[in-house]
């Protein structure tokens, strides 16, 4: 029900819930690593460094139109891995360059990017002038931001995260890290249903009306016993390893299994980085 | 030879050294026993099995397990602990924490990856134990997104697949549905058929007669104040009701309601 006292007084505990409930749906629910498509039948090992190879040429090339199709690649991949495009450019044209656009928007002004004007205008008394250097510069930036975000965002959506923790290992990260970030993201989603619960159980109790000194009295409250919590979970699941053998060097699955379409794959990957280096170059 | 699997003698435990929670224990648990550990909440069981697990360490008195003493920080007990976890298997009351891994099977495997097993045959054990709990669809969920009584089966199963000689099981059926509930008295039965011990903590008094054989009673004092077969146990009215471990039931009968205590060997009327 859209009550603006309701939504004056539980700012706070909207805040809370939304953050949870977006960690929940974009890192913890795994529908799309799940499903049967293109990059999910990939060895995670080939599909993290063939991203590793797209983000790296996304972010050397200087030609806005080559980190283009390198988006338009990211799209198509999207699209033969089952994820619905909308939500896919929702998750990645509306944030995070809303965000770079902030950041690049001084660079246009010939203040800071002196060179050719291309269009001015006049506020208040300031003349404002965007330049061709800055304009150029500016495009170059959000597009290379929109492809580099886009490919994080793929491959995290399509891959389930506990591979791409492991992954880790390929590059030399020792077990025992694996196994602690491992851990912390498994117990990720239990304390973010843990702090969903006590906040129903405190609207069960006060009610959904509550003074925002009041609300903050209750977050602060939720921290200490959210930590409180933890810091027993820690150790009862400390002992849990004790009990199954764990000496402080943790022996863990080496799940992965390189099949003839994963290296096929790293190689269309080499060579289309390839040939955007090269186009780059010749530009 | 001996066939003493735990001896324990005037074992007394507290919390932070203030909160008592096991005072002046004796047990002695021998090979391929099915003992039951019940009381009310509160009464010391998760302890007692974590002290049986070698997880914690007693206050005052002595723990031993095939013959050697149990002792923190001891250079005999760091070198037998491996053999000690290899023998002895804890399910924990909360299934969360038994399961930190992020995905089942990884969950199966790390148990016997940290004995040293063999990563084919620990694949093998997966799939082994898979089938005997029937969890062979949820082997690449992640433990979050399971039921409670699927957690449950799972956490068995990361114990299953070390093949220990004794199985400590913490309210095991607590919070789950019958069928569940049957699948793991199943399964406990059958374990100690192959000679495996088996010690229960619970307070779900209509399974006893199934898991145990044997039963103590733990009371408010932290202590055995009883100890027998499951069946004098349970037919037991006032040691159960004075341990609060009876059953209370409300029932309409003709239009009328009443309160009755309920044993769980007795038949109802």
């Amino acid at each position: 029900m859209s009550n603006p006292l309701h939504k004056k007084h539980d700012f706070i505990e909207r805040s809370i819930l939304s953050a949870l409930a977006f960690l929940k749906d974009a890192t913890l629910s795994e529908e799309y690593a799940n499903r049967k498509g293109f990059l999910q039948s990939l060895d995670p090992r080939f599909n993290t460094i063939s991203f590793l190879a797209f983000l790296v040429t996304a972010v050397s090339l200087k030609s806005a139109l080559l980190i283009s199709s390198l988006y338009l690649l990211c799209l198509i991949l999207a699209t033969l891995s089952g994820i619905p495009i909308r939500k896919f450019l929702l998750r990645t044209l509306i944030f995070i360059p809303l965000f770079s656009l902030f950041i690049v928007l001084p660079t246009l002004f010939s203040f800071v990017t002196p060179g050719e004007p291309v269009w001015s205008f006049h506020v208040v008394g300031i003349t404002g002038i965007i330049t061709r250097p800055g304009l150029d510069g500016a495009v170059l930036f959000v597009v290379r931001v929109a492809a580099s975000v886009s490919l994080v965002v793929l491959l995290s959506m399509t891959t389930r995260h506990s591979e791409l923790l492991k992954v880790l290992r390929v590059f030399g990260i020792p077990q025992v890290f694996v196994l602690t970030v491992s851990m912390s993201y498994r117990y990720l989603y239990l304390f973010a249903t843990m702090i969903e619960n006590i906040f129903t159980a405190v609207k069960s109790r006060v009610g959904v009306v509550s003074h925002h000194r009041h609300g903050q009295n209750i977050v602060a409250w939720n921290i200490a016993n959210t930590w409180n919590r933890t810091t027993q979970m820690s150790e009862d699941v400390y002992m849990a390893m004790l009990s199954r053998g764990y000496t402080g060097e943790p022996r863990l699955l080496s799940a992965f299994h390189a099949k003839p379409q994963d290296w096929l794959w790293l190689l269309c990957a080499v060579v289309i980085c390839a040939f955007l280096f090269y186009k780059g170059y010749t530009l | 030879m001996s066939d003493t699997v735990f001896e324990v003698q005037d074992v007394h435990y507290s919390y932070l050294g203030k909160f008592p929670a096991l005072s002046g224990v004796n047990m002695t648990i021998r090979s391929g026993e099915k003992i039951a550990v019940i009381g009310a909440n509160g009464t010391g069981k998760s302890t007692l099995l974590q002290l049986l697990d070698g997880l914690i360490f007693p206050d005052r008195g002595t723990v031993t397990a095939f013959g050697e003493r149990l002792l923190e920080h001891s250079e005999v007990y760091e070198k037998a602990a491996h053999r000690f976890r290899q023998r002895v298997g804890l399910v924990f009351q909360n299934a969360d924490i038994q399961l930190f891994c992020p995905s089942v099977r990884e969950d199966i495997a790390f148990g016997p990856l940290q004995f040293g097993v063999a990563e084919g045959e620990v694949n093998r054990r997966i799939l082994e134990v898979a089938e005997v709990l029937d969890i062979q669809h949820l082997l690449d969920r992640v433990p979050h997104q399971l039921s409670i009584g699927e957690k449950r089966r799972v956490a068995i199963a990361s114990v299953l697949a070390i093949d220990p000689d004794v199985y400590l099981f913490d309210e095991p059926t607590a919070g789950l549905d019958p069928l569940t509930v049957r699948h793991i008295i199943d399964f406990i039965v059958s374990a100690n058929q192959r000679g495996k011990t088996i010690i229960t903590a619970t307070h779900d008094l209509h399974i006893i007669g199934e898991i145990a054989d044997t039963v103590y009673v733990f009371g408010r004092n932290k202590s055995i104040v009883s100890g027998g077969s499951a069946e004098s146990i349970l037919n037991d009215r006032s040691l159960l009701e004075s341990n609060n471990l009876i059953h209370i039931h409300r029932h309409h009968h003709d239009g009328r309601e009443h309160v009755h205590q309920h044993l769980p060997l007795e038949p109802h009327d």
